[in-house]
């Protein structure tokens, strides 16, 4: 069993982590989409519902992994320095966190695409399964800087949370215009909104969702290789 | 602790210190702005030589565990010099797990780490669990453990690779009797075959099996 492997089965081992990826998308997908568009009509936005019914499946998986990411920081520093320390190594550590990572993003936007194909018609399936996992790499990146920052699980999970909403509620679709600045799933949810409304991205699109991308994977990785190292 | 992938290292020839202490010194900034200075070690020094099974006691917040943790590596120190020399097994006061993964998991990861090929694997995990007496825990996770189990697991993971200088930091909290008599005689074992040990508690009753006990008092180390 690779170092990678065990901690991600490390995570998906919790009953509430599973019944979380089920019941997460079903609820952000089928029933918070039929709602989204009232508040969106309410916050000066505009959103069809097909589009609501995606960026609710985004959503989702950025939730999901942004928690996950946050436990995966801020519950087991000691052991991970512990194992560095014992010859596995800073890198080896933080590789095998963000490979554990990738796992959950990948797991998390899975039950959220599942949930959405069989909520509503994807006009472009593939855009909306990367654009979904970009929610979900993005939230990631910001779970793990949280649970570096606040190891509390409580005040950690707020940070999260509110996070989350302010970004949910100043992202495209939700607001005039593009969306806010702060909203920092906007690139994601571009993609996402397209791809269920039938269009495509532009190359620009698909740019500044790669950078986003790799941004928080890069974050994510200077966070696990700080909380690894040796303090000699 | 043993490089990733290769042999252990040989353990350090006798007569030469596996491990040394010199001048260290840590203290720890408290409060909102954190102004208020609390000076924990103020010139501890201490050596450990193979074959030596060394105790090290102090009153409770005496500084112990902050020594041991800035020997590992776990914590940089303010002051002074720590030399190793050989492998490294390292038990913390708190048993350093994963909650969700089994005991067997934790033979295997550290197994990895410590760059042990499959056999002498095998053959440390088995060893170790017969001698602590808890086989039936394999596949056990963490968090379904009592807490003594879990120290034992926490000690056996110290001890996979058999290296040269062990750190035991309060090894037998939660321990019954048996097992704690059969911790002291494990450490007998491998002191006799040359591995060079130091056991941190605060209280120390089998001081006729040390070789020398040093105490940690003001900051600073007495030696008895």
């Amino acid at each position: 069993m690779s170092t990678t492997l065990a901690f991600a089965r490390e995570h998906l081992r919790a009953p509430l982590t599973i019944v979380l990826l089920v019941a997460l998308p079903a609820a952000f997908v089928v029933l918070a989409a039929s709602v989204l568009g009232e508040f969106a009509d309410a916050l000066g936005g505009s959103l069809v519902a097909d589009a609501a019914s995606a960026l609710g499946a985004g959503w989702s998986a950025a939730f999901i992994a942004g928690s996950l990411g946050f436990f995966q920081a801020s519950s087991s520093r000691g052991a991970d320095r512990r194992l560095a320390l014992s010859g596995l190594g800073v890198a080896g550590v933080a590789l095998a966190r963000i490979g554990a990572s990738l796992i959950l993003a990948v797991v998390a936007g899975l039950a959220a695409f599942i949930a959405l194909a069989a909520e509503t018609g994807i006009a472009h399936p593939w855009h909306a399964a990367v654009a979904i996992l970009g929610f979900a790499i993005i939230y990631l990146g910001v779970g793990t800087v949280i649970g570096a920052l606040i190891p509390s699980p409580l005040e950690g999970s707020l940070a999260v949370a509110f996070i989350f909403i302010l970004d949910v509620f100043s992202g495209p679709g939700m607001t005039e215009g593009d969306g806010s600045p702060v909203s920092i799933s906007r690139s994601a949810a571009d993609v996402l909104i397209s791809s269920a409304v039938g269009q495509g991205s532009s190359a620009e699109d698909w740019i500044e969702l790669s950078l986003w991308l790799a941004g928080s994977l890069l974050v994510a990785l200077g966070v696990f290789v700080a909380s690894a190292r040796s303090r000699l | 602790m043993s490089a990733r992938g290769g042999a252990p290292e040989p353990a350090a020839p006798r007569g030469a210190a596996v491990l040394s202490v010199t001048d260290v010194s840590k203290s720890f900034r408290r409060g909102v702005l954190r102004r208020r200075r609390t000076d924990v070690l103020k010139g501890a020094s201490m050596e450990v030589r193979p074959g030596e099974l060394v105790g090290l006691v102090g009153e409770n917040g005496s500084g112990k565990s902050v020594l041991m943790k800035i020997v590992v590596g776990l914590l940089a120190r303010d002051g002074g010099e720590v030399g190793r020399t050989g492998t490294l097994g390292y038990c913390p006061q708190e048993p350093l797990l994963w909650e969700k993964l089994t005991v067997g998991e934790h033979f295997e990861l550290f197994a990895r780490a410590y760059g042990l090929a499959d056999d002498a694997a095998t053959g440390a995990e088995e060893l170790l669990l017969d001698e602590l007496e808890f086989s039936r825990y394999r596949g056990y996770r963490v968090e379904e453990l009592s807490g003594g189990t879990r120290q034992k697991l926490n000690l056996a993971l110290a001890l996979m690779h058999e290296p040269a200088l062990l750190l035991l930091d309060e090894p037998y909290a939660g321990f019954d009797w048996e097992t704690y008599v059969h911790f002291w005689e494990m450490a007998e074992r491998r002191r006799e075959r040359g591995m060079a040990i130091l056991v941190v508690s605060h209280l120390l009753t089998e001081r006729e099996r040390l070789t020398r006990v040093f105490t940690l008092r003001d900051g600073r180390m007495v030696s008895e």
